[in-house]
C-alpha cells in the first residue's frame, strides 16, 4: 500500500491545552498560600521541613517503585508531589524527620501504585499514609507545637525556643468538653486567619479557601463537592447543638472539603454521586468529632466516602430525551 | 439581546476571523471532475450514462430505485470519461463518474417553481427536492426529501433552519446566510411547506452578529410566522439534537428522530440550494465551502462544482506556506482526514482544512477528572464508555447508553489524559449495531 504523506487520526483534530501536569501543577499552587503561612506561623524547623521530607518521599518513593518495576517513570505527572504536599500539610509541626518519610511511603506505594499508579487507586493517597501514620503512632500525631503565644489550654513543657507544645481547638473540644473551647477569645476568627495550633496547612482557612477559589477560577475542580460537605458537617454540628461555623474553620475540614475530597480519581464521577459523596464524607467528618474516639474526623470521613465511589458512579444522569418516571 | 442554549458543552477557540469577512467566490469550473456514486447516507446509486456519453450540466446522471437516496447530476457539460473507482473523502475508495469539462455551456434546467409555494402541493414539493439532488449539506448528508416526508401519525408542528455552524474555521454557512438570503429563504419556504409546519426558525450562533441582523428584518415577509433566534456560540450547537434544546425546549428521545418530537431541521445552504433551483432550475451541482488552516496561502469561501479536486482547489488558493501534515475534510472537531489530495469535493463537503501539526497531547491513562462527564451535551460518562470499548464489553457499553452518543468530540477536546474518547465510543457504536442486525450477541 503506498504510504500517505498525511496523517491519519480520529477526530476532534483540537485539543484543549490542559494537560495533566498542568492541572497538578494548579493544585499545587493553590495549596501555596497556606503551606507558606504554615511555614511563617510555625517557623522554618517545624513546619517547613516535614513538608519538603514528605514531598521528598513521595516523588521519591514513586520513582522507585517506577524503576524497581520497570514501569515508565511518572513522577513528571507532578501527582506524587500533590500527594506530599496535601500529607505533608496535615502532619502536626515539630512532627519527627521519621513521620513524613514513613508516610510518604505509605501513601505513594500503598494508597497509590501498588493499585496501578495514578487514576486507579481506591483511596485518597495522602489520607492512606496520614490513616497509617495516625494509627501507627497515635502520641506523635497529636503533639501539636506552637508559638507559645498563640497556644490553647493547658501547655506541657517549654522547648528551648518559645514553641510549646498546645492543644489544637477540636482536641479541647474532645478532653474537656465543647464549651471549653469558647474560653478563647475571638476563637472563630483565630479559626479562619489561622491563629491556632493545628496542622502545618491546615490552620487557616482564608488562605486554604482562597487557594480553592484559584482551582475554581482555573476550571481545575468544581464546587459541588465542597459544598456538599460543607452541608454535611453543618448539618451535624447543627444536630450537635454546636456552632457550624466552628466546625467548618476548624481542623481540616476546610483542607478536606476542598483539597481531599476534591481529588479527581477518589471522588465520584456522576452528578447525584458527587453531590452524595460530598455530603457523606462531610456528615461522617462531624459525626466523628461528635461521637467517635477521635478529634477529628476528616481522613476517615473521606475514605469511608472513597470506598463507595464505585456504587456511586453507578448514578447515571437523567437520560437525554427521556422525562424523569 | 437573549441567548438561547443547552447544558453542557464547550467553549471552542473558533478561529473563524481568517474568513467569516471573505465573499462567497466562485471557481471556475475544472477541467475535470469526479463524482462518487454514494454522497448521502443511504443507498449507493446507479449510473444513468456510460463511458464516452455526452453530458449537459445539470442533468441527471446517477439515480436508485430507494427512498432514502438523492440522485447525482453532472456539474459541468462534458464526455463521461469513465466510471472508476475513486478516492473518496469518507469512504477510503468508492466508483465514481469521471467526466471532462468541455468548457461548453450546454445546460439542462427543470421548470422553475411558480412564485406561490404555498398553493403548492407538499408531495409534488417532496418530488422536486428529490429530483434535484439535495442532502443535508452541514455534513451529515442525510437526504432532504426523507426529512420532509413526515408519518402521518407525526404531525410537524415547526421547522428550523440551521445556521449555527459551531465548528471551528468554517464559515461557509456565515457567508451563504449573508450573500444568498433570499434563495435560502425560499428554500425555506418550500421545505415548510412540504413538510406541513406552521413556524419556523432560524437558529444563528452569536458569533454572526451581522447574520442576525441581515436576517431578522427579512423574516417578516415571510407567509409563516419566523424568528431569527441568536444562540450562545458554544459546541455542539449546530447538533440537530441541541439545536431543538435550544430553541424550542424539546428533547428528541433516545434513538429517535426529531419528527419524534414534531420538528424538522435543515442546513442553510441546503435552503439557498433548493431556492435557487426553484428560481432558476439549476439542481444541486455545486455548493460553497470553506478552505482554512494555517498552512494555505489564500483562505477563503469559495462556490465550487461538486467533483471538483481538492489538488485543484489548493492550487487555486496558490497552494501552501508549508506543507500540511493533516488534512481534515469538515470542521476540525468531527472532520474526516485526507490520505490523499486527489479526493473530490462531495456533497457533504464543509470544507477542508491545512493543518501544519498534528494537534496532540502525551496519553496518560484516566486520570477520572471528570471533564468528559462535565462537558458532554448528551450526559453520558464518556470516560466509561471508552473504557468499556477498550474492554471489549460492547453490552455493557450499550446499557450505558453508548448509541446516545452524537459523536460530537467534546470528551476528547477537553481530555487532560489525551485519550481518543470519541473513536473508542465510535467503535463501541458500531460493535452494538453490527450485533444488533446479526440479531444476537
Amino acid at each position: 500500500m503506498k504510504e500517505s504523506r498525511f496523517i491519519i487520526a480520529p477526530p476532534p483534530h483540537m485539543k484543549s491545552t490542559t494537560t495533566v501536569p498542568w492541572i497538578m501543577r494548579q493544585v499545587v499552587f493553590a495549596l501555596l498560600p497556606a503551606a507558606i503561612w504554615g511555614v511563617v506561623f510555625f517557623g522554618v524547623r517545624w513546619a517547613l521541613l516535614p513538608l519538603l521530607l514528605s514531598v521528598l518521599s513521595c516523588v521519591g518513593f514513586e520513582a522507585l517503585d517506577c524503576l524497581l518495576f520497570r514501569r515508565p517513570l511518572t513522577i513528571g505527572d507532578w501527582s506524587a508531589v500533590v500527594t506530599g504536599m496535601l500529607l505533608g500539610l496535615s502532619l502536626p509541626p515539630g512532627c519527627p524527620f521519621w513521620i513524613p518519610i514513613i508516610g510518604g511511603g505509605v501513601a505513594i506505594l500503598l494508597g497509590k501504585q501498588m493499585f496501578g499508579g495514578l487514576g486507579q487507586n481506591i483511596f485518597n493517597p495522602a489520607l492512606v499514609g496520614r490513616a497509617v501514620l495516625l494509627i501507627s503512632w497515635p502520641k506523635i500525631m497529636a503533639t501539636w507545637h506552637v508559638r507559645s503565644p498563640f497556644a490553647l489550654g493547658v501547655t506541657t513543657y517549654p522547648t528551648p525556643v518559645d514553641v510549646v507544645t498546645s492543644a489544637t481547638p477540636l482536641g479541647i473540644v474532645k478532653a474537656y468538653g465543647y464549651t471549653a473551647v469558647w474560653e478563647t477569645p475571638n476563637l472563630l476568627f483565630r479559626l479562619f486567619v489561622g491563629l491556632v495550633p493545628g496542622c502545618i496547612g491546615e490552620i487557616s482557612a482564608l488562605l486554604l479557601l482562597l487557594g480553592f477559589v484559584y482551582l475554581l477560577a482555573r476550571g481545575v475542580v468544581q464546587w459541588d463537592i465542597p459544598l456538599s460537605y460543607a452541608l454535611g458537617l453543618v448539618a451535624i454540628a447543627l444536630a450537635a447543638g454546636q456552632n457550624p461555623l466552628f466546625h467548618l474553620f476548624a481542623g481540616g475540614a476546610i483542607m478536606g472539603a476542598c483539597f481531599m475530597a476534591t481529588d479527581y480519581t477518589t471522588s465520584p464521577m456522576t452528578p447525584k454521586g458527587r453531590v452524595i459523596f460530598g455530603f457523606g464524607a462531610g456528615a461522617l467528618t462531624g459525626i466523628i468529632r461528635w461521637l467517635g474516639g477521635y478529634p477529628e474526623g476528616v481522613t476517615f470521613g473521606i475514605l469511608t466516602m472513597n470506598a463507595l465511589v464505585p456504587l456511586l458512579d453507578r448514578m447515571l444522569p437523567r437520560r437525554f430525551g427521556v422525562k424523569k418516571v | 439581546m437573549k441567548l438561547r442554549t443547552f447544558p453542557q458543552g464547550v467553549f471552542l477557540p473558533h478561529h473563524k476571523e481568517d474568513t467569516a469577512h471573505l465573499a462567497i467566490v466562485r471557481v471556475p469550473p475544472p477541467s475535470r471532475v469526479v463524482l462518487p456514486l454514494s454522497q448521502h447516507t443511504g443507498a449507493p446509486l446507479k449510473p444513468l450514462v456510460q463511458k464516452g456519453d455526452t453530458v449537459k450540466r445539470g442533468q441527471k446522471i446517477a439515480d436508485v430505485d430507494a427512498f432514502v437516496a438523492a440522485p447525482l447530476h453532472a456539474p459541468v457539460s462534458g464526455k463521461v470519461a469513465g466510471i472508476e473507482d475513486w478516492a473518496h473523502p469518507t469512504l477510503g475508495r468508492f466508483q465514481a463518474i469521471v467526466i471532462e469539462n468541455d468548457g461548453s455551456s450546454e445546460e439542462f434546467r427543470y421548470d422553475p417553481l411558480p412564485e406561490d409555494i404555498e398553493s403548492l402541493e407538499p408531495e409534488s414539493l417532496r418530488l422536486f427536492v428529490r429530483e434535484g439532488g439535495f442532502v443535508g449539506l452541514g455534513g451529515a448528508a442525510f437526504p432532504t426529501h426523507v426529512k420532509l416526508s413526515p408519518p402521518p401519525d407525526k404531525p410537524i408542528d415547526a421547522f428550523i433552519l440551521n445556521g449555527a455552524e459551531c465548528e471551528p474555521y468554517l464559515t461557509c454557512d456565515h457567508r451563504v446566510m449573508l450573500e444568498r438570503a433570499e434563495d435560502m429563504l425560499l428554500g425555506l419556504r418550500i421545505m415548510v411547506r412540504a413538510c406541513g409546519a406552521q413556524r419556523a426558525y432560524i437558529g444563528i450562533e452569536d458569533n454572526k452578529k451581522d447574520c442576525i441582523t441581515h436576517l431578522t428584518p427579512l423574516v417578516r415577509d415571510l407567509p409563516f410566522p419566523t424568528e431569527v433566534i441568536p444562540l450562545k456560540t458554544k459546541y455542539p450547537q449546530g447538533s440537530e439534537k441541541h439545536l431543538i434544546l435550544a430553541i424550542l425546549s424539546r428533547e428528541v428521545p433516545p434513538g429517535g428522530l426529531p419528527l419524534d418530537v414534531g420538528v424538522v431541521v435543515n442546513n442553510v445552504q441546503t435552503a439557498a440550494a433548493l431556492g435557487r433551483m426553484a428560481k432558476e432550475g439549476i439542481p444541486l451541482v455545486e455548493r460553497v465551502i470553506t478552505l482554512s488552516g494555517d498552512c494555505l496561502k489564500k483562505r477563503g469561501n469559495f462556490e465550487v462544482p461538486l467533483g471538483m479536486l481538492l489538488e485543484d482547489l489548493v492550487a487555486l488558493c496558490d497552494g501552501f506556506t508549508t506543507p500540511p501534515r493533516k488534512v481534515v475534510m469538515g470542521g476540525p472537531m468531527t472532520g474526516i482526514t485526507q490520505a490523499t489530495l486527489a479526493v473530490p469535493v462531495i456533497k457533504g463537503t464543509s470544507g477542508f482544512l491545512f493543518f501544519a501539526q498534528n494537534v496532540g497531547k502525551p496519553e496518560h491513562s484516566c486520570i477520572r477528572c471528570g471533564r468528559c462527564v462535565l462537558h458532554c451535551p448528551m450526559r453520558l460518562l464518556p470516560y466509561l464508555l471508552g473504557r468499556l470499548a477498550e474492554e471489549h464489553l460492547f453490552e455493557e457499553a450499550e446499557t450505558n447508553r453508548v448509541l446516545d452518543c452524537v459523536e460530537c468530540g467534546s470528551c476528547a477536546y477537553v481530555c487532560p489524559a489525551g485519550i481518543a474518547l470519541v473513536h473508542l465510543i465510535k467503535l463501541a457504536k458500531f460493535e452494538v449495531m453490527r450485533r444488533r442486525k446479526r440479531g444476537g450477541k
